[in-house]
């Protein structure tokens, strides 16, 4: 077991193979049809292709479960059964029986974080040079999407929050439509104080809360 | 008499024309970003070609044939890939984390996908599921990785 176990949250990736069977049985269409048996299905957890830190992941069904979290542990489910013993699949077993879904997971997400004057809706100067940051992560993708999300800290209602955090989210966008990204690209939401970057009791003052994310996507 | 009619023609065509308007859009779940081949998204028994910058809904299915992969991008980030001959459901799909909701549910029902979690496994990892035919799937977070490992 690796001992360095990350501490924050991270990204889980893992692979699941519904049904590994020849992929014959293409649906046969017709509503009549009496529903196939269940297909064994073969799951596998993966290190996260952009950091390489593995999750873990839960495999269970009514005859009973089992974790799994070594990097390429996997588990065939057969119907009627118990999820196997997990064993730990090669790179290549990978690459065979994964390779085409793999390559089509979309870019990573590239995410931004702006911060505030204090009682403001001005960034800061050090926030206002990463805009150009945001052009280009926009520029690399062929179909961009800027998802912008305001946060506030938990002083205040959380319905006021939520409006805050609206403010907060449309001064950014108004700044990359100024900047020149397509107004059509840009989805605006706020998550008011229920998404906090760093973790408080109610009504505290944390100026880390208080910002806008950026997901280039 | 006809005036009274008439007036109620045109009352009822106006309705006709407002209510769609007023009707909320229902948001997208996500966006297809990488097709090759032939993918499809089903959406209540219409089967559509899918092409990079499609939405999707939830309820939808996604579906490969021959050599066709998809890839689409959910809006927490959630990432989702299907390999050749290959279908998936949208089950379920809820990200409003300013009014405490999160639910997923990706339905496998054949082929090979990829999936990398995003934010909503981060705010709440048992509002993320994967099914297929014979198991659930819940993915965890890296704190209680922490646990497992010990």
């Amino acid at each position: 077991m690796p001992d360095s176990w990350p501490r924050r949250a991270s990204y889980v990736a893992f692979i699941v193979a519904a049904t590994l069977t020849a992929a014959c049985a293409e649906k046969s269409g017709t509503h009549s049809t009496p529903p196939t048996p269940p297909q064994p299905s073969l799951i596998a957890l993966l290190p996260d292709p952009e950091t390489g830190i593995t999750g873990k992941i839960q495999v269970s069904n009514e005859f009973g479960g089992l974790p799994i979290v070594t990097p390429r542990g996997a588990t065939l489910v057969k119907p009627n059964a118990a999820p196997g013993a997990v064993t730990v699949l090669s790179e290549e077993e990978v690459a065979r029986l994964f390779g085409a879904a793999l390559a089509a997971l979309p870019p990573a997400p590239t995410h931004f974080t702006l911060y505030f004057e204090f009682d403001a809706d001005t960034l800061t100067e050090e926030s206002s040079r990463q805009i150009a940051e945001v052009l280009a992560a926009v520029k690399r993708l062929p179909v961009p999407e800027v998802v912008v999300i305001g946060h506030t800290d938990t002083m205040g209602e959380a319905k006021a929050n939520v409006v805050l955090g609206m403010k907060r989210a449309m001064s950014v966008r108004n700044v990359l439509v100024a900047s020149g990204i397509a107004p059509e690209l840009i989805q605006v939401a706020s998550h008011g104080e229920r998404d906090l970057l760093i973790k408080t009791r109610n009504n505290t003052p944390e100026p880390r809360n208080r910002r806008v994310e950026i997901s280039v996507r | 008499m006809s005036g009274l009619k008439t007036c109620g023609g045109f009352l009822i065509v106006t309705l006709l024309m407002t209510t769609p308007v007023a009707a909320q859009q229902p948001t997208p779940a996500g966006h297809v970003k990488i097709v090759t081949g032939a993918a499809f998204i089903v959406r209540q028994n219409t089967t559509m070609p899918a092409r990079p910058g499609d939405a999707v809904f939830a309820t939808d299915t996604l579906r490969t044939q021959g050599n066709g992969t998809i890839g689409v991008t959910l809006a927490d980030d959630t990432r989702v890939s299907l390999g050749p001959d290959s279908e998936m459901r949208l089950e379920r799909y809820v990200f409003a984390p300013a009014d405490g909701a999160l639910g997923m549910v990706l339905n496998f029902v054949r082929g090979v996908a990829a999936y990398v979690s995003g934010r909503m496994a981060k705010l709440s990892p048992d509002a993320v599921r994967l099914e297929t035919p014979a198991a659930i799937v819940g993915v965890r977070g890296t704190t209680v990785v922490i646990k497992v490992g010990a």
